[in-house]
């Protein structure tokens, strides 16, 4: 586990608040029980409209569409914001190309990880950088922080100053015409659907798309940022960036052109599977997971001269000794699934943890935190189910199990590749 | 969906009373707001339990949830079905998917659950 940094740590307190709908809010209540809707980093959002199960069939076979407008979008942009980037992030900015999209992380000068984001350079000098939901309060803090020269920037050069650059919030439609949401569309089939919706020559530029990269045109008449970008490990899929205003039509234009609503029980249960981490399970979070023990240690471009957290990075390359891996489990039904925090167990010895899990069909998938050597695919190691309820406590069953406890695994599982492939 | 003649509980249980047993299960919206049942835990029989203590687990893909008593008594039958076929919570929660049978011990404790109209109305406030 990686020690927890503390000298130059970025603090934020989210000021409370309560849940607000989000921008698809009313299309939700069209779709679903109210039951099936619940809060998520602030936003009211659809856990489900049929089933975990189906929709996430749907987008491995067909096309599913997430509601992902309660992500933030911030605008990087001036004469400054390529340098501005390039020391603030982790990935190297300088080689992203005009029309590409980059994965990239926030650092702290402590090297925590303040969120893992997606960097998309629209002009030389434009850049939208996507975060997470739950992080979205703190980026812009931080970024803002960044910019006010009040946040550490390099604890062993105190007086290392970086470029600033302003940014703007592109959810927010009172900072300008060009306000962006994200819809994403994900499956083998949303070509199609998207094609539907465009005419011949946009058609062209969608059939076009490589990867990571994104063009800016009409779908329905609205105006979208069309991005090859997603969650679900689909190999064919979209993230679509509309103005808040114009995302309930294209999100009604969508379901019509064939793509099955799916909420963020599929979403995770489709993360899960195709081993995607997830901010505060697989990145950060209570066992402090960096991008390395993660498998990401490509975003990290240590040759880079400088950038904000380089320090504790090159130090955490050369000495991490757990990652996280994917666990294949039984996920027949009457198997009791496992869960965030249960122990791994390797010849009676805990190795590790479960960070995240999913059924995805008759499997249950684990993402899992354990030493290095004990990663190795096609290992044999179990799951010892922590305590769900007083009575299993009454019965002996623990609570936690520490790294090296001696204690007999409940279900045998299988390491298989840090990544599906699909 | 409610189903007449039974009686609730405000964390969605139901107990069909019939003599001195009590035929316990979760109610729909219980089992429509778990999703899809993977597991379920049931008590022991000969299991002796006070009303609102931990009767059995459930538990979906997205979460683990306590079954609790609505009545005190004695476990008398589980339903074992459920251990293989979990699913039947969600397919007919009200009659297929009962979770077990209490011999009541004390018969007050069937005085303070709701009946049809009661959990109606207190599912509205929801």
């Amino acid at each position: 586990m990686a020690e927890k940094l503390t000298a130059g740590t970025f603090i934020f307190s989210p000021p409370a608040s309560s849940p607000v709908g989000s921008v698809l809010y009313n299309e939700h209540l069209k779709l679903t029980d109210k039951s099936h809707i619940a809060e998520f980093a602030g936003y009211l959002m659809p856990l489900w409209y049929s089933s975990i199960g189906e929709e996430h069939s749907a987008v491995r076979k067909r096309a599913g569409i997430f509601d992902c407008t309660h992500m933030g979008a911030l605008e990087v942009a001036g004469p400054n914001a390529e340098s501005f980037l390039d020391a603030v992030t982790t990935n190297n900015i300088r080689t992203l190309q005009v029309g590409s999209a980059q994965y990239s992380y926030l650092l702290d000068a402590a090297g925590n990880i303040l969120d893992d984001i997606i960097v998309y350079r629209r002009e030389k000098e434009k850049f939208m950088v996507v975060v997470n939901a739950s992080n979205e309060p703190k980026a812009k803090a931080y970024l803002a922080a960044l910019n006010a020269g009040k946040a550490k920037i390099d604890l062993a050069k105190p007086d290392r100053k970086i470029k600033t650059a302003p940014v703007r919030d592109m959810r927010d439609t009172k900072t300008g015409p060009d306000c962006r949401v994200d819809i994403a569309i994900q499956g083998p089939a949303s070509p199609d659907v998207l094609c539907k919706l465009a005419d011949a020559s946009v058609a062209q530029q969608i059939k076009m798309l490589k990867s990571f990269t994104f063009c800016q045109a009409k779908l329905a008449n609205i105006d979208c940022i069309i991005s090859r970008t997603g969650y679900t490990g689909a190999k064919v899929c979209f993230e679509l960036f509309v103005h808040p205003q114009k995302a309930a039509e294209l999100w009604q234009k969508l379901i019509d052109a064939g793509a099955l609503p799916c909420g963020l029980g599929a979403r995770d249960s489709l993360r899960v599977e195709a081993g995607l981490p997830l901010y505060g399970h697989e990145l950060a979070g209570p066992y402090n997971i960096s991008p390395f023990e993660a498998g990401y240690g490509w975003a990290v471009k240590l040759d880079k001269e400088f950038f904000v957290g380089k320090a504790a990075m090159e130090k955490i390359a050369n000495s991490f000794n757990m990652k996280v891996t994917r666990l294949e489990l039984s996920g027949e039904k009457g198997i009791r699934p496992v869960r965030q925090n249960d122990a791994i167990i390797c010849e009676g010895t805990c190795v590790g943890w479960v960070l995240s899990s999913a059924t995805a069909g008759t499997r249950q998938i684990a993402l899992v935190y354990i030493d290095k050597d004990k990663a190795t695919e096609g290992n044999s190691v179990g799951v010892y189910y922590l305590a769900r309820s007083e009575s299993q406590i009454s019965k002996g069953r623990k609570q936690a199990v520490k790294k090296g406890e001696r204690i007999n695994e409940d279900i045998q599982g299988k390491v298989i590749s840090r990544f599906e492939k699909f | 969906m409610v189903v007449k003649g039974l009686l609730y509980t405000k964390d969605h249980e139901w107990a069909k009373i019939e003599g001195d047993v009590a035929i316990i299960g979760i109610t729909d919206h219980a089992q429509n707001q778990l999703g899809e049942l993977t597991f379920v835990e049931l008590p022991d029989v000969g299991k002796e339990i006070k009303q609102k203590g931990e009767l059995a687990v459930v538990e979906s893909s997205k979460a683990a949830s306590d079954v609790y008593s609505p009545v005190t008594g004695k476990v008398i039958e589980a339903n074992a079905k459920l251990e293989k076929n979990p699913e039947i919570v969600n397919d007919d929660c009200y009659d297929a998917g009962w979770i077990c049978k209490i011999r009541i011990t004390d018969k007050a404790t069937t005085k303070n659950l709701m009946d049809t109209a009661q959990y109606e109305e207190y599912l509205k406030g929801l």
